[in-house]
């Protein structure tokens, strides 16, 4: 501390002016104490509004989000016995079933219990599918298309309704059996 | 607070009054009003906290609350002043004496100073902190409190030279 810096603080220490705490800076401090009591309690009261406000809110809007989080079920897999009855109806290869195939209106064939449907789709089998479910016509046992008689598996003309069809498990007809005749 | 505490809490600003009406005329510069409203700001802190420093330095704490308050005026764009048709009471001619006078420069230099600086000098030489605590009072770090307190000395070197007179 050189000697300018050692009269700047001399300076300022004997320049102090004694000044006594009068009444009115008393009465000016209460003041002051008073006004931020008040201000700390607005401030207590809207920051407990707030809390109450956004955990409200929050509460309100946390059931939509569950929703939306919650894991979908297990997708069902593919049937592995011809036991299995749910999975009946259309065939693997995407054609719509005919109302003309309902187990009432066509009989089952015997010894067709554990034959599948036609599991495969090449243009013969369709175009047979179709015309036998158009006709409307029962097919007997002594009545059925030559096909039927001449299908090796006899599997080509099975109720789709009395059994599973995995599609792959069961092989198809030979494509051959249905067109020929 | 209890009456106790209330009764303590009066003495306490009773006795100081003065010299920290004194630092905070420092260090706004001589603004005498300014000083009363720092001196104002940092009693009404200090009667909150009075239960916890009450025991400990409330002179401390209430310098730390006039010094951060200061150094935050320079930001400050409006005091809340307001135009008066009537001038307030003068000191009248017969009270200028030579302390006030020097008073009157050394406020008048001090004012010249930006606010940190002017308050690194005052920290350092009338209240004789250590640099350490003037970093900490101002809550910056030790070489910038440094460098403030440096330059603003170098400035009222310039401004009070015929003030203080040179080692001949």
């Amino acid at each position: 501390m050189d000697h300018f810096e050692r009269q700047l603080a001399q300076l300022m220490r004997t320049t102090e002016e004694r000044v006594s705490f009068d009444p009115r800076h008393r009465d000016r401090l209460h003041a002051g104490v008073r006004a931020r009591r008040r201000t700390r309690a607005a401030q207590v009261g809207v920051g407990t509004l707030l809390a109450v406000g956004g955990l409200g809110l929050g509460l309100f809007l946390l059931p939509a989000g569950t929703d939306r989080v919650e894991p979908t079920a297990p997708r069902p897999g593919p049937a592995s016995g011809p036991s299995s009855s749910e999975i009946t109806g259309p065939s693997p290869t995407g054609e719509a079933p005919s109302p003309s195939w309902s187990p009432s209106f066509r009989p089952s064939f015997p010894g067709s219990t554990t034959s599948a449907p036609p599991a495969t789709g090449d243009g013969a089998t369709s175009t047979g599918t179709a015309t036998s479910a158009t006709s409307g016509v029962p097919q007997g046992p002594g009545g059925t298309s030559t096909s039927g008689t001449t299908d090796p598996t006899g599997t080509a003309l099975s109720d789709p309704g009395t059994s599973a069809p995995p599609s792959g498990e069961i092989s198809a007809p030979p494509s051959g059996t249905f067109g020929s005749g | 607070m209890g009456q106790t505490r209330t009764a303590e809490f009066e003495e306490f600003a009773a006795a100081r009054w003065s010299s920290l009406i004194h630092l905070a005329r420092l260090l706004t510069g001589g603004d005498r009003h300014r000083a009363e409203d720092l001196v104002q700001e940092a009693l009404v802190k200090l009667w909150f906290a009075w239960p916890k420093v009450a025991d400990e330095a409330p002179e401390a704490y209430a310098r730390k609350v006039m010094v951060r308050a200061a150094a935050r005026s320079a930001r400050r764009r409006w005091w809340g002043e307001r135009p008066v048709e009537h001038l307030p009471d003068v000191a009248a001619l017969g009270d200028v004496s030579t302390a006030v006078a020097e008073r009157s420069r050394l406020e008048s230099a001090l004012a010249r100073l930006p606010a940190r600086q002017r308050a690194a000098v005052v920290l350092r030489y009338y209240q004789d902190l250590p640099e350490a605590q003037v970093a900490r009072l101002l809550g910056c770090p030790v070489g910038t409190a440094r460098s403030h307190a440096a330059r603003g000395v170098a400035r009222l070197r310039l401004l009070l030279a015929d003030v203080i007179e040179p080692v001949g």
